[in-house]
């Protein structure tokens, strides 16, 4: 039965991740063709002699034109940016909700977990109508008489960064208040008691010791904002490069399959590498 | 005392709503003393320890420590440092930066910090585990660590919160007589919180026996266990039988008090505060109960039943019923092996000198 319950997870893992990887991996390395599916088979059978062929052009091609590789900058920027507005804005939220009275901390934990009630696609939508030339933002500041004219925010960065901290707000939240939560209120009266103002306290005790919530936290935000497509497309502009697009173009434009693959397994390796730093750092601490 | 009290508690109070943690609490406390408040779990010691170091603000009273007035002082800017009963080690820091941590936020440069904690680690015999963290040491360890890092500032003051609470029997024998002596050796004012009564008459100079957040007593351990001022004190400090009588007669060398529980006047060789036929409460701690032959020729004497003997090692306690149906408790040190002792229903003499009975008002 134990066994039954350590081997759920690896099942899934198997099931979810690590098939379609393997079918993306092998799409990735076969040639694109005008046929259904729209690539050619990796092997083939011919008088009873089995050959394979391993295409990598679709790899050299990614390297050669320098969109894909300004992509992956633009997203890892834009991702790294919007993780780090997030934890500023979600690390004062987790504390207070951490220090609140037993009682009120789960209705504040409810409260982060609301939108979730939402669609996604809604509260993206929704972000539009707040957003555009004559969206509620402008009106409200137009009446206001803050500005003259109505700020172009739809279709910019900001607007993108905006939705991205918007959406994965909660999941910066509660891994820092389940590691906040956890911290012992006797070492802060320690440090207060051997000398330590408010802020030396903060930095010396606190924060090292929220840092598995910080590391957790980030990541939950940064790898799905890599990778992102909603988002950019309905609030991003023309000149918002996201790889999250280029996928998607290649895939349902141009229908080129492999080079398609080709740029999600890119994506995953170059993912996996900084998740692994991170975790490294973060084994050390423990 | 002719020079000011180190420490002066005035009038403090801590109340949360209605409910009176602590309540008009008078204290001074000598340089150098190492003081005890004991009581029970709720009776407000440990809050009177958190006013001390600021962590508790006063709802009234005030707190003066070496001349200066505590008031609005928050607990970094104290000449205090507290020793948590958790230890509240910093867990992410080694040994050595947590016994350092107070001294660098003092000002002390590097050097001199690393000096000081190499002082402090000898003094608790830690200097070999230097650069272990806290969860690689055991409770005795862990216990010096927060020690050296609460005496690391040299504070006028240490506040220790239950310091032994958390060790095994054994161990904590051994660290009483040695907190003792670093606090002798170091000459810090010490207060210390303990529930544990036997433990604060080994390490207090003087006691604080604390109840519903009021002082009851105030003295030396021999103070308190052998002039106990109210019923609560005399049967929270040791073992104590506790019988109600009435004063029988008060003469200017001796005091009779009658009483019908134990079946005479007891005999009491001074005198005593009192109108005659007031109630009044006597305590008889039962070490000072001779039984059998040794009984013999004291002036306060009844017959009893033995119920049961408690063979605790050094001493038996013999619980003796009386005709009244009363329950005295009478110890026996057993200094001779293989003597006779009465034993589970023999009939017994119990008696006691004149010097044995404290007389408190009922």
């Amino acid at each position: 039965m134990r066994r039954l319950v350590a081997l759920a997870p690896l099942l899934w893992l198997g099931l979810f991740f690590l098939a379609p990887f393997a079918v993306l991996l092998k799409i990735s390395l076969s040639e694109p063709a005008i046929a259904q599916p729209p690539y050619l088979p990796l092997a083939e059978w011919a008088d009873g002699i089995a050959t394979v062929t391993l295409n990598l052009g679709n790899y050299i091609f990614l390297g050669e034109d320098p969109l894909y590789l300004l992509s992956y900058l633009s997203s890892a920027r834009i991702a790294a940016v919007s993780t780090l507005i997030t934890l500023l804005i979600g690390y004062p939220m987790a504390y207070v909700i951490a220090r609140a009275r037993p009682g009120r901390q789960g209705v504040l934990l409810m409260l982060v977990i609301l939108p979730f009630w939402t669609s996604f696609l809604l509260r993206v939508y929704a972000w539009i109508g707040i957003l555009k030339g004559n969206g509620i933002l402008n009106n409200l500041l137009l009446w206001l008489g803050l500005i003259d004219a109505p700020l172009v925010l739809i279709q910019t960065e900001l607007a993108v960064h905006l939705g991205i901290v918007y959406t994965y707000l909660p999941f910066m939240i509660l891994p820092l208040y389940a590691s906040l939560s956890r911290l012992d209120g006797a070492l802060l009266e320690a440090a207060a008691d051997l000398g330590a103002r408010p802020l030396t306290t903060f930095a010396t005790v606190t924060l090292p010791l929220s840092r598995p919530g910080i590391v957790a936290g980030s990541m939950l935000v940064f790898i799905p904002a890599v990778g992102e497509y909603v988002i950019p497309a309905l609030l991003g502009g023309p000149d918002t490069l996201m790889i999250g697009s280029v996928l998607w173009n290649e895939f349902f434009l141009n229908r080129d399959w492999p080079v398609a693959s080709a740029v999600a397994i890119v994506m995953v390796v170059v993912l996996a590498l900084p998740i692994a730093v991170l975790r490294r750092a973060q084994g050390g601490d423990a | 005392m002719s020079e000011a009290p180190f420490v002066r508690i005035e009038g403090l109070t801590r109340r949360y709503g209605a409910v009176r943690a602590v309540e008009d609490v008078s204290l001074d406390i000598a340089r150098g003393e190492l003081f005890c408040l004991l009581g029970g779990s709720g009776c407000g010691k440990s809050t009177l320890l958190r006013m001390l170091a600021g962590f508790e603000t006063p709802t009234a009273g005030r707190v003066v420590i070496d001349g200066r007035d505590m008031a609005g002082v928050a607990p970094h800017a104290r000449d205090t440092n507290m020793m948590f009963q958790s230890y509240a080690l910093f867990p992410h820091m080694s040994v050595a930066r947590n016994v350092g941590y107070g001294l660098r936020r003092a000002g002390l440069s590097r050097h001199d910090t690393a000096a000081r904690v190499d002082e402090m680690l000898d003094l608790v015999q830690m200097a070999p585990l230097a650069r272990r963290k806290p969860d690689q040491l055991s409770g005795g360890q862990r216990q010096r660590v927060a020690l050296a890092r609460a005496l690391a500032r040299r504070p006028k003051l240490l506040l220790l919160d239950e310091p032994l609470g958390a060790l095994d029997r054994k161990l904590r024998e051994e660290t009483q007589l040695e907190l003792k002596k670093i606090q002798s050796s170091t000459g810090v004012t010490f207060v210390v919180v303990t529930h544990d009564q036997e433990e604060a008459m080994i390490l207090g100079d003087r006691l604080g026996v604390m109840r519903d957040g009021r002082i009851e007593q105030v003295g030396t351990p021999v103070e308190v266990y052998e002039h106990p001022r109210s019923r609560f004190v005399a049967g929270f400090i040791g073992t104590a039988n506790l019988l109600d009588g009435t004063i029988a007669e008060d003469a200017r060398d001796h005091a009779r008090i009658a009483c019908p529980e134990a079946g005479l006047d007891i005999h009491v060789g001074h005198t005593v505060a009192g109108a005659k036929g007031e109630a009044v409460c006597v305590v008889l701690r039962p070490e000072k109960i001779a039984l059998g032959a040794q009984a013999e020729g004291l002036p306060n004497r009844v017959e009893g039943r033995v119920e049961q003997v408690v063979y605790n090692g050094n001493l038996s306690m013999f619980h003796v019923s009386l005709p009244s149906g009363t329950r005295l408790r009478a110890a026996r040190a057993n200094t001779v092996r293989g003597v006779d002792a009465p034993g589970p229903g023999e009939a017994v003499t119990l008696g006691w000198p004149g010097s044995a009975a404290v007389v408190l008002p009922a």
